[in-house]
């Protein structure tokens, strides 16, 4: 997939102007309320005409406002779940999902209706009337209808939020399936960082109707105007571990990076004790972990109850806004999955001497750490 | 007494009725739908006028309206000569006739009932149907009017009301020829203008008023049955008696 667009949309006191190419497959529109997200999406799409500017989607020309060129939503195969779900009231879950399946051709089709249904957990709520859904079913037959339409790009308007955190831990173990399961090239919006960090690879940051930046989050945090924008709702680490045993008596879980062989830690198993998670050996966990919660020692620390101790590299130290992160990189190898940002004061750089290069300890506490 | 217990002039008011009321509605249905449509979601120059105009039956006296539909469909009127000649379609003094004058009087009340349900739907759900891959067409007849049926319907059975009680544009426009023109509310007066026929209007009038009444029943019930179905969507109403 790639999308690249250079696009401007006048409102009265709103203008926004984004130019972005882009060609990961799972990508993060972020930005606080009012960025011109929502905007973006609705021009990309083709519910909104911009201005000015161009939009192509792998090659193809989907609007180009020198040439007068316009291709309408129904034809530029994008598809777009939105805030509120919109599912048709006059038809049933059933008829709804295959409301946009039904017109494609059979070669067009990219999903069974059978395995969408069996994918979002749909099969009891065939027969229903959208009016009868809860708020997380709802949300997950909006999904699996604009799945079925068998998009080119799927674009996913705030796909948590309107949820409280009881729909929102529904709603996220079947985002991460259509993540890892569905091969269509995913845009999410969201104001919240947590949910990005978790199902994207790939950030655009918007603000007042303005590209402030693009890229991976960790290279993000190297650019001060990215990172002020990151850190208004917190700076989050994200791990994926996968579990490797269980200590019920203890409440404990012990998980690993997953193909790791058991480096950098102190007891040399390369474990992480987190709290007790319900779930098979093998598979996989996201867990956020706070920056503030992350101590960092020259050594390993005897005699003391933080258990996580793991050592790494410090690859970066940024500053903004009063705050200095350090970006340690976790064991040998150089996956960016495994790197930590640890928000430390100035006082203890100095103190510390730390600089890029510099073998640390990172400290953490079994209770610090959340499941996603 | 044979069934129906009707005379034959009685019978053939009644019959002429149905038709022409059913005609009305039929020739009606695909203007008044795409003009209601029109102004409950599009922006165009002139849409005061085009707005003014279908409403004018309304308020212009229906014997006006016959007077009108004579000076443009009349025998000797441009267009009405024409039609004559190119089609052999007569429409003064025929139930054809009597077909447009009622349809022209019913018209705003159908194109009332189908903008203001039209207006009522939610265009965030044609968004949708787009983004889905439905073009406007598709987008219209699985989404808009579905949700608009129930003003649709009301408009068809207004219209269809309207038809059966039209007099004035009726009786200027296409006369009142028994078996051809005369619906009921012509047979009426003109029994009425016959002395000794006291009975007969009565009759006529009763014959009148039962149609009337069954057309309120009938609109009632598609009415009642068309929430149930759509009142899925919203669930507060459902609790109401």
């Amino acid at each position: 997939m790639k999308l690249a667009f250079d696009l401007t949309v006048r409102r009265p006191g709103f203008t926004l102007n984004a130019r972005a190419e882009i060609d990961a497959d799972r990508t993060g529109l972020f930005g606080p309320s009012g960025a011109g997200k929502t905007t973006l999406l609705l021009a990309l799409v083709g519910l909104l005409r911009p201005d000015a500017g161009r939009i192509e989607l792998d090659g193809e020309t989907l609007f180009d406002a020198a040439s007068n060129r316009w291709r309408p939503p129904e034809r530029r195969g994008i598809g777009l779940v939105f805030q509120d779900d919109r599912l048709f009231p006059h038809m049933t879950v059933e008829e709804n999902l295959l409301y946009g399946w039904r017109r494609l051709r059979p070669a067009q089709r990219r999903f069974a209706p059978q395995s969408i249904v069996e994918l979002l957990e749909l099969g009891g709520l065939r027969g229903h009337y959208p009016a009868a859904l809860s708020g997380g079913e709802a949300r997950r037959v909006a999904l699996g209808r604009a799945l079925l339409a068998s998009p080119r790009l799927l674009l996913l308007d705030e796909p948590l939020t309107g949820l409280d955190l009881r729909l929102r831990r529904q709603i996220l173990p079947f985002l991460r399936r259509i993540r890892d399961e569905a091969e269509i090239p995913i845009i999410q919006v969201s104001h919240d960082l947590e949910a990005l960090l978790d199902l994207c690879e790939w950030f655009v940051l918007l603000e007042r109707g303005e590209l402030v930046a693009q890229g991976r989050y960790l290279d993000l945090l190297a650019r001060p105007e990215a990172l002020r924008l990151l850190h208004e709702p917190g700076l989050l680490n994200v791990l994926r571990l996968a579990v490797v045993r269980h200590d019920p008596d203890a409440g404990l879980s012990f998980l690993r990076f997953p193909g790791s062989a058991g480096e950098g830690d102190v007891a040399g198993e390369g474990e992480i004790r987190a709290p007790f998670l319900d779930r098979p050996a093998g598979s996989l966990a996201d867990l956020a972990l706070r920056p503030q919660d992350i101590a960092l020692a020259r050594t390993a620390i005897a005699g003391i109850s933080i258990q996580n101790q793991f050592a790494g590299r410090v690859e970066r130290i940024l500053e903004s806004a009063g705050r200095v992160l350090c970006v340690v990189r976790i064991g040998a190898g150089v996956d960016p999955a495994r790197a930590l940002i640890v928000e430390v004061t100035r006082h203890a750089v100095h103190e510390m001497a730390l600089k890029p290069g510099d073998t640390v300890w990172c400290l953490f506490k079994t209770q610090s750490l959340r499941y996603l | 007494m044979s069934w129906p217990p009707l005379t034959p002039l009685e019978w053939s008011a009644l019959l002429l009725s149905l038709k022409v009321a059913g005609g009305c509605v039929l020739v009606s249905v695909v203007p008044g739908v795409a003009l209601g449509w029109l102004l409950a979601r599009r922006r165009f120059p002139g849409k005061a006028v085009v707005d003014a105009l279908v409403h004018a039956p309304l308020v212009i006296p229906p014997v006006v309206t016959g007077v009108l539909l004579l000076a443009v469909f009349g025998r000797r009127a441009p267009l009405g000569a024409w039609l004559e000649q190119t089609f052999g379609l007569s429409l003064a003094f025929t139930w054809q006739g009597a077909v447009l004058a009622s349809a022209v009087m019913g018209f705003p009340l159908l194109v009332r009932a189908v903008r203001l349900a039209m207006e009522l739907v939610d265009r965030r759900l044609e968004e949708a149907a787009r983004t889905l891959g439905a073009g406007r067409w598709r987008t219209f007849f699985s989404i808009t009017l579905p949700l608009a049926l129930p003003g649709f319907l009301t408009g068809c059975v207004l219209a269809f009301a309207r038809s059966l009680g039209e007099f004035g544009a009726t009786i200027t426009f296409a006369g009142s020829v028994a078996g051809e023109t005369q619906t009921i509310p012509l047979a009426v007066y003109g029994t009425l203008q016959t002395p000794g026929a006291e009975a007969a209007t009565l009759r006529l009038s009763l014959l009148s008023i039962l149609l009337a009444l069954a057309a309120l029943l009938v609109s009632e019930f598609l009415a009642r049955r068309m929430r149930r179905r759509l009142g899925r969507r919203s669930g507060a109403e459902e609790g109401l008696p």
